[in-house]
Parts: C-alpha cells; structure tokens; sequence
C-alpha cells in the first residue's frame, strides 16, 4: 500500500515537473530529427520503427540513470526524504518506488518512440517489413532489460554520490560499462542471446538494488 | 490523559562526529503529555538529538527508548506515533500545499477518509487555507514552515518533535502554536521543542533542557533552574513620589545592600540566608512607619534570559 502510494506520488511529480511531456514528446520528435539528418546525409534510408529502437536503446540507458542519480542526490541534499522516512515507511519502499517509477516512464517513452516509428513506417511506405519489425522487437525488449539495469544502477549512485557532478561522473563510468553486458551473451555465441541477455540484466538489476536498499538503510541524515 | 509515566527516555547518549562530540553522555526522562523545552546555543546538540529520536541518525552509543519501543531497532513501531519537524523543512519543488499533505498523510497511516477530514482541518488551524493550491516552493519562509508544522500534526500523533518550529513564524502565529501546543499536552501528546525565543519556552514549557557543548548542563521545571541559581535574591520597591529618605531601607535586617537604579525605584538585595517573604513584611512596615508612598514591592525572580546565560556562562554541570 505504502509502495503504491510513493510510487503514484512519483508518477504525479514527473507529471507536475514536466519531466513526462519531455520523455514521451521528446523521443519521437529525436526520431523525427534523426530522419531528416541521415535523408540529407545517406541516399539510404533507414526504416522508422529501427532508427527508434536504435535511439531508444543508444540512450534509454543513461537517461534513466540520470533521472535516478540526479532526483535521489538532489532531493538528498535539499533533505526532503527526511519527512518520509521519519513515517512508518520502509526505506525500500522509497527507493523501489523511485525505480519503478522512472522504469515504467522511460518504458512508456520507449514503446511511444517505437510505436511512433511504426505508424511513420506504416503511412511513408505503406507496409513495414517483418525483418524490421522482428528485429526491432527483439531489440526492444533488450532495451527495456538494460533500462532496468541502469535504473538500479541510477538509485545507488545517486545515493552514495555526494554531490550532482560525482554523480554525473559515476553514471557515464557506469553507463559505459553496463552497456557490455547485453553484448555478452554475443560475445559468447549463446542460442537465445536475447532471453539470455533479459535474464542476466535481471539478476544484475536485483542485486545492485539490493546494495542500494542496504546501503540506504545504513544512512545517516 | 497524562498519566505521569515516562514515555520519551535517553540514557548516556553518546554521538560523535569524528573528533567532536555532538552529543556526550545525554540522559533526560519526558512523561507522557509534557511539553518539553530544549535550549542551547548554536551547535550545542539539540538538532542532534532530535534525529537521534527520530530515527534519522542510528549510529550513536547509549539506550533511547519511545513508549516501549527501542531505538534505532523499532523504529517503524516509533515511527507510527511520531510527527516531526526538521529544523529546515523542506519539499519536493512541485508540491503543492495540499496534495503534500495528502501523501504525508496516507504514509502516516490515514485512511482516504480521514485524509479528507483531517488535512482541510490542519489548513485551517494554521491559517493556510488560502494557500493550499500553491506550490510550497513559492511561499514565503514562514508559510514553509507552517505546512512543516501542519504535516506534523496531521495524523494527531501521540509524540510530537518540532526543531525550532516557532522559527520564521509572526507573532500571531507564535500565538496560535503555542495554543495548540497547550491543548495538545492537555490531550496527553508528549512534545519536543527546541527554540531560541526564550520567552516562547517559558510560556510553554513544562520541563525545560539546557544544552551547551554535547553536555545537559541542566533539566527540570523553570522553578526547579531558579532554585538551582545560586544568584542573590532581589526585592524591587516602587515609590510613587519619590523619597530622600530610601537609604534608611538598607538598614532593615537581612537587606545586603541597596542602590536607586530610577528616582521612586529601589532595588533591595537580601543576605543568602535570609527568607525572602519575611524581609519583604519588613520592608513594608518600615515603608509605612517612614510614610513613604508605595506603589508596589515585589521579589524579582530571575528571568529564563537569565538563567540561561548564567548556566551557559557558568558552564555548571547538573
Ligand atoms: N553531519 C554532520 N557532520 C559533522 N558534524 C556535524 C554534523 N551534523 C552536526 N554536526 C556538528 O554537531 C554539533 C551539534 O550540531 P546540532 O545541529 O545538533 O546543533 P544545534 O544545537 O541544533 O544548533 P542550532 O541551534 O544552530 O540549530 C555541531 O558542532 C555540528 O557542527
Ligand atoms: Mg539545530
């Protein structure tokens, strides 16, 4: 009950401070301005719906764990959790609500681009293929797996960072090299490279939850 | 409602920021329903120590319990009796008024209902009504601090920890805390309050805490600080025309000493052993036998401003 309130709480400040219009607006309008960049650029074009799932999983990523980072250090050092965590809340609540919170936002934003890709694809061209759509499928859910890691990633930076800038530091370190692991399974020429890389980025997304939640229960304020 | 039973206890609380103590082997006892004023200078602890009770700092020594809760160990227990204040109380920028104080609510454990009754209450009692659509973020320091304040009071907790909370407030509203505060306790809630307006302490408090350096120099009623005050006694005589003959009071036994601070305002010291109401007979007789015209002869008793300095002055250990 207490997780469902902070997380709609969550929501309703991303939807206060704007910060939804820009995510759900702001992909398919960077897909719009993709297009027209490599039109002039390449005789080539590439269909819609992939130019949206390369930006979603090019960036996706580090936007989540920058919202994380930057919001949890910010309201850290304004001290506004202490009147959270002075009620009967559990400090993982508060955290996993901001997860899950920022999870599902850039997880709409992405399936928006997406969609958005597709219905470009599906009035431009008439059709969309099924390499593209399958491909972009699949790559999808890669992205939405690896959004996962990097917003656990997001909540324990943004909790032992001390200031923004460490922070924006550790989220580019951090960003990088996260980024290997969907390519790991690649790497190592596993049948299912997708379902492979979705389970490894869950267990990698509970255990850096795991020390972000011990890590908050420890803290001073 | 009170029922005299210990509800807030600290025992040799220690709390050390590397080399500096914070907080050096603190012990105070609060019953239930008393309202307890905490003073200090600047750095002296009290912030500390509020934390300590709140749960937000766990890592120091000694033994703190609520009602029969420990903490650190049960303070989702505490937690549910709790409102706090923090001494700089602050929100998400996009809260407004009223919304922050629904969630704050609901995490205290109302229900959807009780939020609806409870929150237009809170607005009101402080004077926010007006308000309560705007962002907290654009209201002026003392407005933040009474939606601080409101969201403290809320979910009626049955122990309330306010860090300076009379701090930014005008005097009306320094008036209607302390009315709250009052009816409150009468209530039984038990209630913390640090503050640097001594006054406001006095009007309020029934125990009061004096902490310098990490160190509770001194803890107990007004009266009790008073007696504790090895400062003379002073007894001041008020003329209504004013006489040359004022010297001859210094001659009544036990009077020490005697100056005229304004023409008509004499000021009495008495020996340290002497009762302070049987010189005060004394004084009267001779004043009517010289045919002085009285006004008024009171005992001055200390001022809080004035115990306060002498003990942090004094540096006197309890
Ligand atoms: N996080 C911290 N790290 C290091 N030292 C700290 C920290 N917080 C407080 N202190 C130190 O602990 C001491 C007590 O501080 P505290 O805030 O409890 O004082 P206070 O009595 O509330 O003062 P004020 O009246 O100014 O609010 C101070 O010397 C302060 O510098
Ligand atoms: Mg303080």
């Amino acid at each position: 009950m207490n997780l469902f309130n902070l997380y709609k709480d969550e929501l309703r400040g991303f939807f206060k401070s704007k910060i939804m219009a820009f995510l759900w607006i702001g992909l398919p309008v960077l897909v719009i301005i993709f297009h027209f960049l490599q039109n002039t650029s390449t005789d080539q074009t590439i269909p819609f719906t992939w130019l949206s799932a390369l930006i979603v999983s090019s960036i996706g990523g580090t936007l989540s764990a920058v919202m994380l980072s930057v919001s949890i250090i910010n309201e850290k050092s304004r001290h506004v959790y202490e009147l959270f965590l002075i009620r009967p809340v559990k400090r993982y609540e508060i955290m996993l609500a901001k997860f899950l919170a920022v999870y599902s936002c850039v997880a709409v934003a992405s399936l928006i681009a997406i969609s958005f890709g597709m219905v470009s694809d599906w009035v431009t061209t008439g059709t969309i293929s099924h390499a593209v759509l399958s491909s972009a499928g699949e790559s999808l859910a890669i992205s939405l797996s690896m959004i996962a890691v990097s917003c656990s990633a997001g909540v324990l930076i943004g909790l032992v960072s001390p200031s923004i800038i460490v922070g924006a530091i550790l989220v580019i370190y951090g960003g990088n090299s996260l980024s290997v692991i969907p390519l790991i399974p690649n790497m190592l020429e596993v049948a299912d490279a997708a379902v492979f890389t979705i389970g490894l980025s869950g267990i990698v997304t509970l255990l850096l939850l795991a020390v972000a939640v011990i890590s908050f229960n420890r803290k001073q304020f | 409602m009170k029922s005299g039973n210990v509800f807030v206890s600290m025992q040799n609380v220690t709390k050390k920021y590397h080399d500096l103590y914070a907080l050096h082997n603190v012990s105070l006892d609060i019953k239930e329903g008393e309202v307890f004023g905490y003073i200090g200078p600047n750095g002296a602890g009290k912030t500390t120590t509020m934390k300590i009770l709140v749960g937000l700092i766990s890592d120091f020594h000694g033994e703190v319990k609520i009602g029969s809760h420990k903490m650190p160990n049960q303070r989702n227990e505490i937690h549910k009796l709790l409102g706090y204040l923090p001494q700089n109380v602050a929100f998400q920028e996009w809260r407004t008024v009223k919304d922050s104080l629904k969630i704050f609510g609901k995490l205290s454990g109302l229900d959807d209902q009780e939020v609806e009754k409870r929150v237009p209450e809170v607005l009101d009692l402080l004077d926010l009504t007006t308000v309560c659509d705007k962002k907290i973020s654009k209201l002026s320091g003392g407005m933040t601090q009474k939606v601080g304040l409101a969201q403290a009071l809320l979910h009626g907790p049955k122990l309330l920890i306010l860090d300076e909370p009379l701090n930014g407030l005008d005097p009306l509203s320094r008036q209607t805390f302390k009315e709250i505060v009052k009816k409150l306790s009468n209530k039984g809630t038990t209630i913390l309050f640090s503050s640097h307006i001594l006054s406001d302490v006095q009007d309020v408090a029934d125990v009061i805490g004096i902490l310098n350096h990490g160190k509770l120099l001194q803890f107990g009623s007004l009266n009790q600080l008073k007696q504790g005050l090895s400062a003379p006694k002073t007894v001041e005589v008020l003329l209504s025309t004013p006489s040359n003959r004022w010297q001859e009071l210094g001659k009544i036994k036990g009077v020490q000493s005697i100056e005229q601070t304004n023409p008509g305002k004499i000021i009495l010291t008495l020996q340290s052993e002497v009762d302070p109401d049987d010189a005060i007979n004394r004084i009267g007789k001779v004043i009517i036998d010289l045919g002085m015209n009285i006004r008024g002869i009171s005992l001055l008793s200390p001022s809080i401003d004035e115990i306060y300095i002498n003990y942090i002055q004094g540096g006197q250990a309890q």
